[in-house]
């Protein structure tokens, strides 16, 4: 795993007993991982009673550090091994890197589908409405005498954050339904996605 | 149900019976290829030239007969009510018979032709759809993450337009599902008692 400089530092000093005892080490730890999977960022996240006495220019330097290291693992999909030569390396003793590991193994599988969720993709659908409607006649042609679809995708734009609209288009019955057509190619893609699953 | 014709229209189709049936055949394709392509003026100058008659009068001719062309495949007028309609014109039997031929030639494309100019959405022209697995981003390596991309083809008023969505196996077998219940109320009692009463 690479890390950088600073956050090589900052582990280092989690790592030292003269800094941080083991329960306070232990507790940093978890409130990184904490903080990285709660949804909203807060503020208050360091304010634990364990750190009062430590300087906040450490505490907060040494929260960096662990929670850029965290999700360079989560990233890497690094395991046990990886994990524990990269902090025995920066001076963590068995029992630190034993106390990482494991909080590790906790928080992984979270972070992971977190990180999953970040990226670009096409607009998503999330969504699918419809109305069925029976065309009598309009201002220019009597007596249509014809059912229609009006279908709705929601859609979602880019991220999470992103807009959602939605795609409006109508369709026949034999569009709708017949083979080649919307609901049977769906129907094609699903089940070759079936059989993908079982390759 | 029967077409009533105003006073003007009644007088512009006047015109009609002072000609040869030939020429009144010729004046029916006029009519019809202006209601596929547009008016084209020339044509009754070069026209009233021939008949050695006032081009305003060729004129009104040709868009009377256009109107009863559109007026009677409109309302989609039986024969029977269109012959009573154009009886009131005091035309020949000959006449009478040709005008009724036009019409039944006719009515279905200039029905279709008229259904152009209602207001509509983009209609389902065709979708593709491409299976994919991502397997590494910015944000996370080693994914496994199944997606399915579409490319959905819309058409509006002979306008294309192709949108490229994407969506999850979930999300795609729940679109399936919903558009499946959407083409089963069509069978329902009570969408086939309305598809079959209003006629």
């Amino acid at each position: 795993m690479e890390l950088s400089e600073s956050v090589q530092k900052g582990l280092q000093s989690l790592a030292d007993p003269m800094l941080f005892d083991l329960k306070t080490f232990s507790v940093l730890i978890e409130v990184a991982f904490q903080s990285l999977v709660s949804a909203h960022a807060d503020s208050s996240v360091l304010d634990q009673p364990e750190f009062k006495r430590i300087d906040q220019m450490l505490l907060k330097h040494c929260h960096n550090a662990a929670t850029t290291c965290i999700l360079e693992g989560v990233k890497q999909n690094a395991d046990k091994s990886t994990i524990s030569s990269c902090l025995e390396d920066l001076r963590f003793d068995a029992e630190r890197t034993d106390v990482f590991y494991s909080i590790y193994q906790k928080y992984r599988s979270d972070l992971e589908t977190l990180l999953s969720s970040i990226g670009r993709c096409p607009p998503h659908i999330n969504d699918v409405s419809w109305r069925l409607e029976y065309r009598i006649k309009n201002g220019h042609v009597h007596k249509v005498n014809e059912p229609s679809y009006l279908i709705s995708l929601n859609v979602e734009n880019a991220n999470n954050g992103g807009s959602s609209e939605d795609l409006h288009f109508s369709c026949t019955m034999e569009q709708l339904q017949v083979h080649n057509d919307l609901v049977g190619k769906m129907k094609d893609a699903a089940k070759s996605l079936e059989k993908a699953t079982q390759l | 149900m029967l077409l009533v014709l105003s006073d003007e229209h009644k007088e512009h189709l006047g015109f009609l019976p002072e000609v040869d049936s030939v020429v009144v055949s010729e004046f029916g394709r006029i009519a019809v290829e202006f209601l596929r392509r547009g008016t084209n003026p020339k044509i009754y100058e070069g026209a009233a030239r021939k008949l050695s008659a006032d081009a305003e009068t060729v004129q009104h001719g040709v868009e009377g007969l256009m109107y009863l062309l559109t007026e009677s495949s409109k309302l989609m007028i039986s024969e029977v009510d269109f012959q009573d309609s154009v009886l009131v014109l005091g035309f020949t039997d000959e006449l009478n018979q040709l005008l009724l031929q036009l019409y039944l030639e006719h009515r279905k494309e200039v029905r279709h032709i008229l259904s152009e100019l209602t207001p509509s959405l983009p209609h389902y022209h065709n979708l593709e759809w491409r299976l994919d697995v991502q397997v590494a981003s910015r944000a996370l390596r080693q994914q496994v993450k199944p997606t399915v991309s579409m490319k959905l083809h819309l058409e509006d008023r002979g306008e294309k337009s192709a949108k490229v969505l994407q969506t999850d196996p979930a999300t795609l077998i729940h679109l399936i599902q919903e558009l499946e219940k959407a083409l089963a109320e069509l069978k329902t009692t009570h969408c086939r008692r309305i598809l079959r009463n209003i006629k």
